[in-house]
């Protein structure tokens, strides 16, 4: 075939002018802020200090960026292990031939639509209550006293009222696309594993684990991306002030940025590039980590 | 043929709409307000915006951002050069954050003698926060103060609000031997309690001292309002979920509902929880109480205003100036009062809606600004971290002293 490079470069060029002004652009331009100091993040470039890697290092010596790290990875970490788990393991019960398929998986999914903030109004006012919320009442209604006079709200149990309050609604989202993964696995191999008399503990092992090595290192990657922008729960669930059971990096860098609830307080959105800079290298590290741990079979569908 | 007199018909509308835009009399004002649509004042003020181009022939173009909305998107818009003429805001949000775009008004608000009804004492905020010039109109004042229920008062025999700490302690006790809290909050605005406390003793520039320089130990005044707060959980006068109860949680259970009797919160806290209260309950006010040897006194608060700007590039200054002026004067000003339940702008405005009748002596003594939480908010790498610690203090999870130790540490 013969190639035109004109037509190559002119049906190329808008989707690489695109790409640039959208993608890299951002990218440079935040890495570049990170070493200034900004007040505002649209200020003139003339208007940025030049700090070199102050913001960074007062990022690592900051206490409550500490802190907001110290979340994240928790979030990250056990978040990730109940969230992909669960997720797992419902879309194989409900790739296993189950009735009510389509009813089961609509219910599964549905607090990814619904508004987060419906969402967190009805964890905080409803379930958490102190005085008339579900765990209350369904722990006094047992007879659990003990259990029915905490307050989930409190600074020893907001993180986890936040976290499970979170893993509720990201089942479902990550459930699906380990079911579209199983849904590609052809049938037949699952046929002749059962007329082998293989259990469905040993299907699992020895069929639907192995050939779901790609869809087990996008489902960590996504939950990597979605666990560092962790930022909407958090504010929902300490309005106005931020607390420190539920601040994460982008709670710190929209303080940095945008300033803190109703204080008048200093900002500097180099420090919040920084921010986005250790977060984006985070995302990147985990991609090439999970990348190195989980290595991709010959075989996929 | 049918073509032909198609293209001239289409032509012709053209031509016509083109024609109108170029002779089309008035001016295009654009205005990007603080509120959600849905909101009292956000209906007034669009009321009073129609009622503004009937009689003055303009146009405005209103766009009701909300508050995230109008706080991370305006100054972008500015600096982008988007055409704004007319926004509000918080009073200080507006002076200092965006300070530089502001429109010196004191010649727009001198020709139309904007004063002579204004509320002086917020006009003086508004110039103090602008650097000594006017660049900025408040309205739907606002004060920051302890709210209370005056039912729980009379039953409980109490007769004059407290104003030393001695008898609200005294108060508390009665409170609470009549079967009720006697204070709440929730995490939203459990620090402003701490802020007022340790600015009674030491005043606010002493917090801000505290605060931004980490003298939690050094400030002997600090271990001393500590202290207060942990009588008060130890006497049992704190909600057992003061300060860690999710807001609106206690604002709207045990305070709305009638189980607690004081709330440390603004002026706007009646309109929000109206629905809850019904018209009988019965509301009170008074200034945070003093405390012994403390430097401020009764006169001294967090209030102030939304307040409205004129971008300094606007061409349609004296427009947007009548806009503020139909928006903050007479008509609209006691409607923006009544439908939201706020204080009035306009002096001539003499009657308050009734749930704010006991807020209107408090605030004529106030002589003093702190800012928000009297400045112990000042320091976001800090906030979180004595939230915290307040909220274990407040509920007997951390004595005074550990309180004070535990700030020391987090802030070297």
């Amino acid at each position: 075939m013969k190639r035109n490079k004109t037509m190559i470069v002119v049906f190329l060029a808008p989707a690489l002018i695109i790409f640039c002004a959208i993608f890299i652009y951002p990218i440079l331009r935040t890495i570049v802020m990170s070493l200034f100091k900004v007040e505002n993040v649209t200020s003139n470039p003339d208007q940025w200090i030049f700090v070199g890697i102050e913001n960074y290092k007062t990022l690592i010596h900051t206490s409550l960026f500490q802190i907001a790290l110290w979340n994240l990875a928790r979030i990250w970490l056990i978040g990730g292990i109940v969230v992909l788990s669960l997720a797992l393991l419902f879309a194989v019960i409900l790739n296993s031939g189950i009735r009510f398929k389509k009813f089961y998986r609509a219910v599964i999914y549905m607090p990814n639509i619904i508004s987060a903030v419906a969402l967190a109004t009805m964890w905080l006012q409803f379930v958490y209550n102190p005085k008339f919320g579900l765990l209350t009442t369904t722990f006094k209604s047992l007879g659990l006293d003990h259990l029915a006079s905490i307050n989930w709200t409190d600074s020893d149990h907001k993180f986890w009222a936040l976290l499970f309050a979170y893993c509720f609604g990201m089942v479902g989202y990550h459930m699906l696309i380990f079911s579209s993964g199983i849904e590609k696995i052809p049938q037949e191999l699952f046929e002749a594993s059962t007329i082998d008399g293989a259990s469905k503990t040993q299907q699992f092992k020895s069929i639907t684990f192995p050939l779901l090595r790609s869809v087990i290192k996008t489902n960590i990657t996504m939950w990597s991306i979605t666990s560092v922008a962790f930022f909407v729960w958090s504010q929902l669930f300490s309005m106005v002030t931020a607390d420190t059971q539920t601040i994460t990096p982008m709670v710190y860098m929209y303080l940095q940025v945008f300033g803190a609830g109703n204080v008048i307080s200093e900002r500097n959105a180099g420090l919040g590039a920084a921010v986005g800079v250790l977060m984006g290298l985070c995302v990147v590290i985990v991609f090439f980590l999970t990348n190195r741990v989980i290595k991709e079979d010959d075989l996929e569908y | 043929m049918k073509k032909r007199m198609f293209c001239l018909v289409l032509a012709l509308i053209v031509l016509l709409s083109i024609t109108g835009a170029v002779f089309a009399e008035g001016k295009t004002i654009v205005y990007w307000s603080m509120w959600s649509a849905s909101e009292p004042q956000a209906i007034v003020i669009s009321e009073a915006v129609k009622s503004y181009e009937a009689a003055s022939g303009n146009k405005v173009d209103l766009q009701f951002k909300g508050r995230t909305g109008i706080r991370e998107g305006l100054q972008p818009a500015l600096d982008a050069g988007t055409v704004i003429d007319l926004f509000d805001e918080d009073i200080d949000r507006v002076n200092v954050t965006w300070g530089d775009y502001l429109m010196d008004l004191e010649d727009l608000a001198k020709a139309s003698d904007y004063e002579k009804t204004a509320i002086p004492g917020l006009i003086a905020a508004c110039r103090e926060a602008g650097g000594g010039r006017l660049k900025s109109i408040p309205y739907q004042p606002n004060i920051f103060e302890v709210f209370y229920n005056q039912d729980i008062f009379k039953e409980a025999g109490i007769d004059t609000v407290p104003t030393t700490w001695e008898e609200f302690l005294a108060d508390s006790e009665k409170i609470k031997a009549a079967g009720y809290i006697p204070f709440t909050t929730d995490d939203a605005y459990v620090l402003t309690n701490f802020g007022y406390h340790l600015a009674r003793y030491i005043g606010q520039d002493g917090v801000l001292d505290v605060v931004n320089n980490g003298k939690w130990a050094e400030t002997p005044e600090v271990l001393k309002a500590a202290q207060d707060y942990e009588t008060l959980y130890k006497n049992g006068y704190l909600s057992p979920t003061f300060g860690i109860a999710a807001w609106p949680t206690n604002q709207n259970g045990e305070f709305a509902l009638g189980d607690a009797a004081m709330y440390l919160n603004g002026s706007w806290l009646p309109n929000e929880v109206k629905g809850i209260t019904g018209p009988d309950f019965l509301w009170g006010c008074f200034a945070y109480p003093t405390v012994p040897g403390g430097k401020d006194g009764l006169e001294a608060a967090n209030y102030g205003a939304q307040v409205f700007a004129i971008n300094k590039n606007s061409k349609v200054a004296e427009e947007a100036f009548e806009i503020i002026k139909t928006i903050t004067k007479g008509e609209f000003d006691k409607k923006l009062s009544v439908e939201s339940v706020g204080i009035p702008a306009d002096t001539t405005n003499t009657e308050w809606p009734a749930m704010l009748a006991s807020v209107k002596e408090v605030m004529a003594k106030l002589t003093t600004r702190y800012q928000w939480s009297a400045g112990i908010e000042n320091n976001p790498n800090m906030t979180p971290i004595i939230k915290e610690n307040f909220q274990k203090l407040c509920t007997g999870k951390e004595t005074a002293q550990e309180f004070v130790d535990a700030l020391e540490a987090a802030s070297k």
